[in-house]
């Protein structure tokens, strides 16, 4: 069994990607990929967290299971904003959805 | 002592992750991010948590992943062509340096406040027996409020659609 710093370097790392995702990219749908590939850090730090606390505590996994219901429905809505915006602009590149721009 | 399993897995989770943000295909990098879901549930089987890993693939690559696939459909569907031409973005080089200072930061910062190395204690096999009556007495409350955020979640999705293509049916879309 390794030690418990492994996790949190691998969860750190796919944070890292999250977060290089979100400045660097254009397009809205790779904004919601990076999203969900750090929601997945935090929850890879809650189970690990979980299992290597003494005793092991469940409340790690309850909250894992909100979490991944969650972000399940933040990935619903976004995708519909995602939709809406093609529909009313005909582009998803995020430089040039800028009508709100002042 | 690192175990074989883990490092496999968390290669497959790292570089499926790199590949869903930088491949130019749309569609192959969702297939990409199904990859590394599924590498992260594979991690929460090593950690014990086989009840989380399979809550974690029906939901995220049978339902978000499937949900991201249709949407890239229909967005290239309706606009004929590929939506996605990237040029390259000046703000790359500095993402990556931002990115990689936050994760160092935040694994150096982790690493040090660790009282020396955590061993993990004897596996303890939760049965779902317990899970299930944790969910339904403590987490009762939490979990009529989930269902609650997932209908309004649904209506909200729909509405947003429907609202949008009356206003299209005016005439008066810009």
């Amino acid at each position: 069994m390794e030690p418990l710093s492994s996790y949190i370097i691998l969860s750190s790392a796919l944070l890292g990607i999250g977060i290089y995702g979100l400045v660097s990219k254009r397009n809205a749908i790779r904004l919601l990929f990076s999203v969900e590939l750090i929601v997945n850090a935090a929850n890879i730090n809650l189970v690990a967290f979980a299992r290597y606390s003494n005793p092991p505590m469940i409340t790690g996994w309850n909250i894992v299971f909100f979490s991944i219901a969650a972000a399940a429905m933040e990935a619903t809505v976004g995708l519909a904003l995602i939709l809406v915006a093609f529909r009313l602009n005909g582009t998803i590149d995020l430089r040039k959805l800028n009508r709100l721009r002042g | 002592m690192v175990d074989i399993a883990f490092l496999a897995i968390s290669g497959l989770i790292i570089v499926s992750a790199i590949f869903a943000l930088e491949v130019k295909e749309l569609i192959y990098g969702a297939v990409g991010l199904a990859f590394s879901l599924i590498g992260v549930a594979g991690l929460f089987i090593l950690l014990g948590a086989d009840y989380v890993a399979m809550f974690q693939i029906s939901v995220y690559v049978g339902a978000v992943v499937v949900l991201i696939l249709f949407t890239i459909m229909l967005v290239r569907r309706e606009s004929g062509k590929i939506v996605e031409q990237e040029e390259p973005s000046r703000l790359g080089r500095g993402g990556a340096l931002v990115a990689g200072l936050v994760a160092l930061a935040m694994a150096g910062a982790v690493i040090m406040l660790m009282p020396g190395s955590v061993e993990a204690p004897a596996l303890y096999q939760v049965t779902l027996r317990e899970l299930g009556r944790s969910l339904a007495s403590s987490y009762a409350v939490p979990l009529v409020i989930l269902g609650l955020l997932i209908g309004a979640t649904v209506v909200g999705g729909l509405t947003l659609v429907k609202v949008e293509r009356e206003e299209k049916s005016d005439g008066a879309t810009q």
